[in-house]
């Protein structure tokens, strides 16, 4: 048997062993409930899951539908919206501070005097939880959207800022030496050499931390702070799951055309992207059989 | 020719990181030279270069250089140093921004920069490429648009690393010339580094080999080689 192999081997049964002694340890060796669990599962989703109440999905008796779509006047469209909005603004700005936090944070851009304090600022608004600055706004600011946009610019800052001064600290060296050794100026390395030079990846992250802020917008509302968690939050205090459900799906989906969306985007930065885009038609299929469908269409050209 | 003046001097200067790679190395670079610095592969020429840069700090010794901080020093990387996600035009523009004052006249700032990257990126024959981001263009070009930043730049002293290699007999001379032509119309010296002794040779006024961790000068006149290009 090859070496490597047996570091595989090895690695992998060590982590399941590890994994079974701590999952007991937390079962307290009791595996019963297990089995029992997957009954509960089976008649909740039966009888309290599914089908999801889809008329969370039709206008609201009240107020009167001005639109002739009932949709854009259902509980799930303007609860998702507001959700859609709060994390549009609060990743925008969060990205914004973030960008200009990092490259201060980087280890190759700055001395030890500078980022060791910057990345104490940027820890310290990662430790917290969004939702527990959701809560710290809604005392400060009241409930409603704007707790939700501070708590998750916040989060952002410090997320997106580590992200970033990461990504940063992996720029080429040869680049930041040529302009160092003209002589340009720290901000005009990070704006013209720096930030270029990550582009791909700094887009992605933002992609990324947008869609997390809608999925995580979702549960701020159970803390007052706005947007569809609100109506999660107040089906799920009666229990209605049906309806909670419906919500849920509505996320689902929204969450994978931003997916999608940010495959597309990407594709602008990426040298993938040189060849070919990926269209709509071939966005599902491997990298591979994509180019293949890419390359037959540009011959036809 | 004016008389030539003082650019760089060097006063005891022992180069390297952890360990001293070269030692002892006295140097004085007027305006016209053109330095060869010869030797094998890891003896410290990068590093060298990189020491006078001001991007490594010398273990000890002296440098002085009249060149303006701002720039003053065009510096062009073995690894070329360019942003790869960015067009060709950017990239210039780097030298041009760093070359050209600012305050003397803010309103023309923008113009002065882009007249000297169309000229930079001219002479390199590259202006169908201006708006290419640089990863998509080949080796040579990129040396090409490495050496067009440092152009833009008109920098007072030159440190090019193995700038020439990877290059064909037509490109090494298209960016010989306008090296050369640069060199004569400014008054600036220039320090490269070069693995092949012949090629050293015949570019430089001054050679430079570093032997036993040590730099030993030669006038490159008076070498002589052998069949394969080595040193007799
Ligand atoms: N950043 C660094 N930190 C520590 N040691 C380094 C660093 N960069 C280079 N070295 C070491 O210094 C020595 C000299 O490297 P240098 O790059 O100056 O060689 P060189 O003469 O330019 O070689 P080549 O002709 O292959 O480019 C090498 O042994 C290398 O491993
Ligand atoms: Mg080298």
């Amino acid at each position: 048997m090859n070496r490597a192999l047996k570091k595989i081997i090895f690695t992998t049964v060590t982590l399941s062993v590890l994994c079974y002694i701590f999952l007991n340890d937390l079962l307290q060796g009791d595996w019963s409930v297990l089995s029992a669990s997957w009954d509960n599962l089976e008649t909740f989703w039966n009888e309290s899951l599914w089908p999801p109440e889809w008329s969370m999905l039709e206008a609201r008796k009240y107020p009167e539908c001005g639109s002739s779509i009932g949709f854009f006047c259902s509980k799930a469209y303007i609860g998702m919206l507001e959700t859609l909005k709060m994390a549009f603004v609060a990743t925008i700005i969060g990205f914004t501070i973030a960008i200009f936090l990092s490259p201060f944070a980087a280890k190759n851009l700055t001395s030890a005097w500078v980022y060791i304090p910057m990345r104490i600022i940027l820890a310290a608004t990662r430790s917290l939880p969004s939702i527990i600055w959701a809560i710290i706004f809604v005392v400060i600011v009241g409930l409603g959207p704007l707790a939700g946009v501070l708590a998750m610019t916040f989060y952002t800052v410090g997320y997106l800022g580590k992200l970033q001064y990461e990504e940063m600290e992996g720029v080429q060296n040869s680049p930041l030496e040529a302009a160092r050794a003209m002589g340009l100026s720290h901000p005009e390395i990070v704006a013209n050499v720096v930030i270029p030079e990550s582009s791909n990846n700094l887009l992605s992250q933002l992609l990324f931390m947008f869609e997390y802020n809608v999925r995580h917008g979702s549960i701020l509302g159970l803390v007052g702070a706005g947007g569809i968690g609100f109506y999660l939050q107040f089906y799920l205090n009666f229990l209605m799951y049906k309806h909670v459900m419906a919500f849920i799906v509505v996320i689902l989906v929204v969450v994978i055309i931003i997916d999608l969306m940010s495959m597309y985007i990407r594709s602008f930065v990426t040298e993938d992207g040189d060849v070919k885009r990926p269209s709509w038609s071939t966005i599902f299929l491997s990298p591979n059989q994509a180019k293949k469908y890419h390359h037959g269409k540009s011959e036809e050209e | 020719m004016s008389s030539s003046e003082l650019i760089l001097s060097v006063e005891n200067l022992t180069v390297g990181y952890n360990e001293e790679l070269i030692s002892k190395i006295n140097l004085e670079i007027n305006t016209g030279d053109v330095i060869a610095v010869v030797g094998p592969s890891g003896i410290g020429k990068t590093t060298l270069l990189r020491t006078i840069a001001g991007l490594v700090k010398p273990i000890s010794g002296d440098i002085f250089c009249k060149a303006p901080k701002r720039g003053g020093i065009g510096y062009i990387p073995q690894k070329l140093g360019l942003v790869r996600h960015t067009s060709v035009y950017h990239n210039v523009d780097l030298g041009a921004r760093s070359g050209s004052r600012f305050f003397s006249e803010p309103k023309t700032w923008f113009k002065r920069r882009s007249e000297r990257v169309t000229t930079a990126v001219e002479r390199m024959g590259l202006s169908d490429k201006m708006n290419e981001p640089v990863r998509r263009l080949s080796g040579g070009q990129q040396r090409r648009v490495a050496t067009a930043r440092t152009l833009a730049q008109r920098p007072k002293l030159i440190l090019a690393d193995e700038f020439l290699s990877e290059l064909d007999e037509d490109n090494i001379s298209i960016v010989l010339d306008a090296v050369k032509e640069y060199m004569a119309a400014s008054e600036s010296a220039m320090i490269i580094v070069e693995h092949n002794i012949q090629r050293a040779t015949e570019i430089s006024t001054r050679l430079l080999q570093i032997k036993n961790g040590e730099l030993v000068e030669y006038n490159p006149s008076e070498m002589k080689f052998d069949l394969d290009g080595g040193l007799i």
